[in-house]
């Protein structure tokens, strides 16, 4: 079973089991306007909760991505180096930046629930 | 304690901000004004759209500045590098206004208009009251300034501008680029102005507060014509090669090293009789330290404003000023400044998040200018 969870600062984690695939919220793809380059990180680094993991590049800005879990990096999302444009037309799922090896659950619940979400972007 | 600045900041809203937010605008503040920075279609597609077509911009936050008094052009011509009597009644002149050591205050267009006793200039927003007040410091009391605050002003940028603006006024056809006229449209009057900041073709129009709204909805009845935002305009000028105050030239910074010394009257750098003048001959004779220059980084990550250069031995070479994405050319664009003792090479180094990218220096523009060349 899939759990969703979300920081924020609009990045999401699907979690399943120890594992989690990470991405950018709908509202934030929305807010970036056209994505235009994606730095991702190394397979095999770690990083810890809250620690700025990736770049995401619109025409106007480079934005931070901050990783929701501490963990290591076991895969990235390489069709975002060719088409970064993915993210803004599928931000929840073919646009999904990275995935990590889930070192310490317990931190999840800094975490907010869809519900609690919603209400930050006043949704 | 008189040095405190009193910084009263208020942003002000364009008479066409209630028809931006109809039009689902993304609305930021700049240079004191509230503007869309895209429209939903994006910065991309309205980018796009203006190169193919045309788009229609508000630029109503720039400054539109009117001078009257007799043998005013003398007196412009104390202040400016420029020559009036090389310049037809009716075209506009892209210029600067320059300090003492020929630094840029601002960069403008000045219209030579039809009547001898008058001259129009179009300034930066963020810059106006500085602007202002040099001409008041350094005109005599006698001429009138008066900055047009009851006219806005509207940019339509792209091939299909002039196509798109004779149906609306017919005698705007075959206008020469870089001049001006007013016509009578309707009961009013409006100011048009062949001239632009994307390097496309296009058209500047100066029209009263109360017309704006309806004008600028006759002008989308034509399918050719969307809104675009300041986010577009930029990336147009970016691909144009175009400075941008603030960022490729301010008070730091002089015309030739900026590149614009095309716009600079030699005469009058000879004379030495403008302010700045000596500054400016003395630049001209020993050549500039840096100079601005395009860049094309490799791969797609793009170089922002303020990412430093390097050369192949790892040295401060210079620093970017403006930076981003060409959607033109679907690739990162930079224009900077390096030291002129580096200019006959051919790469630098763009330092991005630590990670040294190499770039080849280019001659700008990016992408060649669109400008209307009448028939001869």
């Amino acid at each position: 079973m899939t759990d969703i969870f979300y920081t924020k600062d609009h990045e999401w984690i699907k979690v399943n089991g120890d594992e989690g695939v990470v991405g950018i919220t709908s509202y934030a793809s929305e807010q970036l306007g056209d994505i235009v380059f994606v730095e991702l990180p190394e397979k095999g680094n770690s990083f810890d909760q809250g620690k700025d993991v990736a770049v995401i590049e619109s025409v106007k800005a480079a934005s931070e991505i901050y990783s929701p879990a501490s963990g290591e990096i076991f895969e990235t999302n390489s069709s975002l180096e060719e088409k970064p444009e993915i993210i803004n037309e599928d931000p929840l799922d073919s646009g999904w930046l990275y995935k990590i090896i889930i070192k310490n659950k317990d931190e999840l619940k800094n975490l907010m629930s869809e519900e609690e979400y919603k209400k930050l972007i006043g949704a | 304690m008189s040095e405190l600045i009193n910084e009263n900041i208020s942003i002000e809203k364009t008479s066409l901000f209630d028809f931006h937010n109809k039009n689902n605008a993304k609305i930021v503040p700049f240079g004191g004004y509230y503007l869309p920075i895209n429209y939903p279609s994006g910065i991309i597609a309205e980018h796009n759209h203006t190169r193919l077509k045309a788009s229609l911009f508000d630029v109503s936050h720039m400054g539109q500045i009117e001078i009257n008094g007799p043998f005013v052009m003398e007196a412009m011509e104390k202040i400016l590098p420029i020559s009036f009597s090389k310049l037809a009644p009716g075209k506009i002149k892209y210029t600067q206004l320059l300090n003492h050591e020929g630094k840029i205050i601002d960069d403008l267009m000045i219209h030579k208009t039809r009547d001898d006793n008058s001259v129009w200039l179009v300034v930066n927003a963020a810059c106006k009251q500085k602007d202002i007040n040099h001409l008041r410091d350094n005109l005599n009391k006698k001429f009138n300034i008066n900055l047009r605050n009851d006219l806005s002003l509207i940019a339509l940028q792209g091939p299909k501008s002039e196509k798109i603006l004779v149906d609306l006024i017919p005698e705007i056809k075959g206008m020469e680029f870089m001049s001006s006229s007013w016509f009578r449209y309707k009961n009013y009057e409006i100011l048009i102005s062949r001239c632009g900041y994307t390097g496309e073709d296009g058209f500047e129009i100066s029209i009263p507060n109360k017309h704006v709204v309806t004008f600028t909805e006759k002008l989308l009845k034509n399918n050719d014509v969307k809104l675009a935002g300041l986010g577009a305009r930029d990336s147009l000028r970016l691909e144009a090669g175009l400075c941008l105050y603030g960022h490729d030239i301010d008070i730091e910074k002089n015309p030739i090293e900026a590149g614009l010394k095309w716009s600079i009257c030699k005469d009058r750098v000879d004379k030495q009789d403008f302010i700045g003048g000596q500054a400016i001959a003395g630049e001209y004779k020993k050549g500039p330290q840096r100079n601005l220059l395009g860049f094309l980084p490799k791969g797609r990550a793009p170089a922002r404003e303020g990412t430093l250069i390097y050369d192949s031995s790892n040295k401060l070479i210079g620093e970017v000023t403006s930076g981003g994405f060409s959607p033109s050319l679907g690739v990162p664009i930079s224009m900077g400044y390096i030291i002129s003792s580096f200019n006959n090479k051919k790469e630098v180094f763009l330092d991005v998040r630590g990670k040294k990218i190499p770039a080849d220096i280019i001659k700008l523009p990016f992408v060649p200018h669109n400008y209307f060349k009448r028939k001869k």
